[in-house]
C-alpha cells in the first residue's frame, strides 16, 4: 500500500461537509424561489407553507454559512495550520504559468507533455477557494440587504434593493455552476481521481495523487524531518502516518466533545480501512 | 289542452321582490270577484267536467303521437290557489255542451291567465320567454311551465313550483335539459343549473334563479332593462350586497363599467356567474391562490385591453418576477398578491387620493405587511422591469447588472468547461490501452 499524506484534518473536513450541506440547501431553496414552477421545486411548492418554510431554511442556512465563514477566518488566523493554508492560497505568477502549461499539455502543444509540479494548493484550488471567498462576501452582503429590507430601505432607495436582488441571483448562478463545472471536475470527473477524491472523507491523498497535483508539496514533505509534524494530532508520524488520539485510559473522564470527536474518527478509520482493504 | 299565455305587467328590478306578494294580492282580489259574480254557476260546472276528467286513464294523442293525460286531480285542484274557481273560468272556450258534443277544437284554445292577472301578463309579454314564443317555434316557458296547470299554489306555499325553494328545480326543467340548452345555444358545458348547484348562493338557500334574473319580466342580457345587463349587474348584486356595491361603484372598475365600457369588469367578471363560490374555496376565481394567477391577469395581461387602455402588461410580468410574485407562484399565501396592495372592490387609480397605491398612502399599504416601513421604503418604483433601456435609473442599473453577469457567467463557466474538457480529453487519451 502506497504511502498516504494528510490533506484535510478532521476539523477541515467538518468545515467542508458543513459548507457542502448548507451550500446545497441554499442552492435548492434559493432557486426554488426563482423557478417555483420547476418540477424539482415541487417538494417545496406542493407542501402547505412550503414557500414560507423555504425562506426560513434559506436564511437559516445563510446564517450557518456566515457562521462557518467567521469560524474559518479564526481558523486561518489563529491556528498554525490555518496560517499555512492562508499563505498557501495566495496566488502567484507561477499559478498563471501552471495554468498555461496545463492548457498547452491538454491541447498537445507540449510534446511530450510537460510535468508540472505544483505547491500545496494548485491553481485550480486557489481559483476555487478565492472564488468561494468572493462569492460568500457578495452573497452575504446582498442577502442581508434582502433580509433586512426595512432597515436598509430607511436609508437607501428602492432600486438598490432591486440591484441587490439581481446580484444575489446572478452570483448564485455563477457559484452553482462553478461548483458543478469546476469543483466536480476537480474531485470527481477528473480521470486522475475518478470516481472520487476521497480526501473529503478520509482526509488523505495517495502519493500518486500528491505527485500529480502537488509535486512541490510532496517533495517538501518528503524532505521534511518527521519531527516537524508534531503538534498536529492527526498528522503525527507514528503509525505510518495514520495516528489517532490515544484511547482514553481506563476510568479517565473524557469530555463529550472529545468522545464525539473520537466516534467520528472511529467511523473515519472504518471508511479508510475499508478502502485500504479493497 | 289549453295553452296559456301569461299575463302580467312590466316591473322594474327594484320592485321585483314584491312581485309574488302582488300576485297573491291579485289572486285574492280575483277570487273575491269570482266569489261575488261567478260562484253560483260553479258547482255543477266542475262536477260535469270532472265526471270525465277524474278518470286517470283519460288521454288524447299529442302532436308527436305521445299520450297526453287529460286527468285532473280534484283533490289537488281544490287545494290549489284556484281551487274555488270553476273550470270554465279559465277554460273559457269550453262551454259545457259544446265540449261534450266533441268540441275538441275548442279545448285547444288557450287558457288566458292574463284575463285576471293583467299586470303580470303585461310584464311577461316583455320577457325573453314571451318574445321567444312570439317569434315562434321555440320552446319557451308559458305561464303553466313555471306555475303548473291545475295544481297552482301561492308562491309562499312550499308546494308551489315558484316557491323560492323550488324555483331552481322549476327553471332547471328546461335550463338543465342538455337538448334544450344546446338548441338555444345556451352553452355546451355544464348547465347554469349544474353550476348554480355548487355555488355559495345555492348553499345559503336564500338566493335562487329569479333573485338575479327576475321572473315574469326576465329579460335578455342584451336588453338594457335587464337585471343582468352589463351595467345593471352591480345593482342586481347590490340588492343583497349593498356595501360592496357602494365600494365598487366608486372604484375605477365601477366607474368605467357604469359608463358602459364592456372591457371593464363587473361583479361577474371576477366572481363568476352561476357558480359563484366563497373566496375560501380553491375553485373560486377570487381565492387568494388564483387572484394573481388568473383573475386579474385575464384583463391586465391581455394584449387587446392593455393596448386599448394604455395599461401595460408589465404590471403582471414584473409582479411575477418580484419576490412577492415568485413566492406567490410557489404557493406562499403570506406573500402579497394584486389585492394586497391594490384593494379588492375599491380598486382606484393611483392618482386618486383614496387609492391604496396613491403616493401618500403607500407607506401605510406597505406597512400592513412590513411593520416599520419607512417613508423611504414606500418611495421607489415597484413594478420595475430590468432593462438597460429602462425608463428609470434602477431599472437601467439592474439591466446592466444582468448583462455584466451574463457575460461574466458565459466567460467564466465557458472557460472552465473548455479547460476541463481538454483536461479530460488528454487524460483519457493518455489512458488509452495501446
Amino acid at each position: 500500500m502506497s504511502k498516504k499524506y494528510l490533506r484535510m484534518t478532521l476539523n477541515e473536513r467538518i468545515q467542508h461537509v458543513n459548507l457542502f450541506i448548507n451550500f446545497t440547501i441554499l442552492v435548492i431553496t434559493g432557486f426554488a424561489l426563482k423557478y417555483p414552477e420547476a418540477f424539482w421545486a415541487s417538494p417545496i411548492t406542493d407542501v402547505p407553507m412550503g414557500m414560507t418554510f423555504r425562506g426560513l431554511l434559506h436564511r437559516l442556512s445563510g446564517v450557518a454559512i456566515l457562521t462557518l465563514g467567521g469560524y474559518h477566518l479564526f481558523y486561518l488566523v489563529f491556528t498554525e495550520r490555518g496560517r499555512g493554508i492562508l499563505w498557501g492560497m495566495i496566488p502567484t505568477l507561477k499559478d498563471g504559468s501552471d495554468l498555461w502549461e496545463t492548457l498547452k499539455n491538454n491541447l498537445f502543444l507540449n510534446r511530450p507533455a510537460k510535468e508540472i509540479k505544483m505547491g500545496r494548493f494548485n491553481f485550480r484550488e486557489k481559483f476555487e477557494y478565492l472564488g468561494l471567498i468572493w462569492g460568500t462576501i457578495v452573497m452575504t452582503v446582498t442577502g442581508l440587504i434582502l433580509w433586512f429590507k426595512t432597515e436598509w430601505l430607511q436609508f437607501f432607495p428602492m432600486w438598490t434593493f432591486d440591484v441587490a436582488r439581481a446580484i444575489h441571483f446572478y452570483e448564485a448562478i455563477l457559484a452553482t455552476l462553478t461548483i458543478i463545472v469546476w469543483h466536480f471536475y476537480s474531485v470527481v470527473f477528473n480521470p486522475d481521481v475518478y470516481p472520487m477524491n476521497w480526501a473529503w472523507i478520509t482526509g488523505q491523498m495517495t502519493e500518486h495523487e500528491m505527485r500529480l497535483e502537488h509535486g512541490i508539496e510532496l517533495e517538501r514533505l518528503k524532505a521534511q524531518p518527521k519531527g516537524d509534524l508534531t503538534g498536529f494530532g492527526e498528522a503525527a508520524a507514528a503509525g505510518g502516518g495514520r495516528v489517532y488520539p490515544p484511547h482514553p485510559v481506563e476510568g479517565e473522564q473524557v469530555s463529550p466533545i472529545r468522545r464525539l470527536y473520537g466516534t467520528i474518527q472511529g467511523l473515519n478509520r472504518g471508511i479508510k480501512d475499508w478502502k485500504g482493504g479493497a | 289542452m289549453g295553452v296559456l299565455v301569461f299575463p302580467g305587467s312590466r316591473e322594474s328590478t327594484g320592485v321585483r321582490k314584491k312581485r309574488s306578494g302582488m300576485m297573491v294580492k291579485g289572486v285574492f282580489v280575483f277570487l273575491l270577484l269570482m266569489v261575488i259574480f261567478i260562484c253560483p254557476a260553479r258547482g255543477e260546472d266542475n262536477e260535469a267536467c270532472l265526471g270525465c276528467h277524474q278518470d286517470e286513464g283519460l288521454s288524447k294523442p299529442g302532436v308527436r303521437g305521445q299520450k297526453v293525460s287529460l286527468f285532473v286531480s280534484q283533490a289537488e285542484y281544490s287545494q290549489s290557489a284556484h281551487g274555488k274557481l270553476s273550470c270554465s273560468d279559465c277554460h273559457t272556450h269550453i262551454r259545457d255542451d259544446a265540449h261534450a258534443a266533441g268540441g275538441t277544437q275548442a279545448a285547444r284554445d288557450r287558457v288566458n291567465c292574463g284575463g285576471c292577472h293583467e299586470k303580470v301578463a303585461q310584464a311577461y309579454r316583455q320577457s325573453l320567454h314571451a318574445k321567444a314564443i312570439t317569434k315562434g317555434g321555440e320552446r319557451a316557458a308559458h305561464c303553466y311551465d313555471c306555475h303548473g296547470k291545475h295544481a297552482i299554489y301561492a308562491a309562499k306555499d312550499s308546494k308551489s313550483m315558484v316557491n323560492p325553494t323550488n324555483i331552481a328545480r322549476t327553471c332547471n326543467r328546461c335550463h338543465s335539459d342538455k337538448q334544450l340548452v344546446k338548441e338555444h345555444a345556451l352553452g355546451m358545458g355544464p348547465t347554469p343549473g349544474d353550476l348554480f348547484k355548487g355555488s355559495i348562493h345555492a348553499m345559503t338557500g336564500e338566493v335562487t334563479c329569479s333573485s338575479c334574473h327576475g321572473s315574469h319580466d326576465l329579460r335578455s342580457q342584451i336588453d338594457p332593462k335587464s337585471s343582468i345587463f352589463r351595467s345593471n349587474i352591480p345593482h342586481t348584486c347590490g340588492e343583497c350586497h349593498p356595501e360592496i356595491m357602494k365600494q365598487f361603484e366608486e372604484s375605477i372598475h365601477g366607474v368605467l363599467a357604469a359608463r358602459g365600457r364592456s372591457d371593464s369588469p363587473t361583479c361577474t367578471t371576477c366572481h363568476g356567474i352561476h357558480g359563484i363560490k366563497a373566496k375560501v374555496d380553491p375553485e373560486s376565481p377570487v381565492n387568494e391562490r388564483r387572484i394573481a394567477l388568473t383573475t386579474c391577469p385575464q384583463c391586465h395581461a391581455a394584449e387587446r385591453i392593455s393596448k386599448e387602455y394604455g395599461i401595460t402588461r408589465t404590471q403582471v410580468k414584473s409582479y411575477y418576477d418580484s419576490f412577492h410574485g415568485l413566492s406567490y407562484r410557489g404557493g406562499d399565501t403570506f406573500s402579497a398578491n394584486c389585492a394586497s396592495c391594490h384593494g379588492v372592490h375599491d380598486i382606484r387609480s393611483s392618482s386618486d387620493p383614496k387609492s391604496m397605491t396613491h403616493v401618500d398612502n403607500l407607506q401605510k399599504t406597505c406597512g400592513a405587511c412590513h411593520p416599520g416601513a419607512s417613508a423611504n421604503f414606500a418611495r421607489g418604483k415597484i413594478h420595475t422591469v430590468a432593462s438597460i433601456k429602462g425608463e428609470q435609473l434602477g431599472e437601467k442599473i439592474v439591466g446592466w447588472v444582468r448583462v455584466v453577469y451574463l457575460v461574466l457567467i458565459a466567460a467564466v463557466i465557458g472557460g472552465m468547461t473548455f479547460f476541463n474538457f481538454t483536461d479530460w480529453l488528454r487524460k483519457t487519451i493518455e489512458r488509452k490501452p495501446s
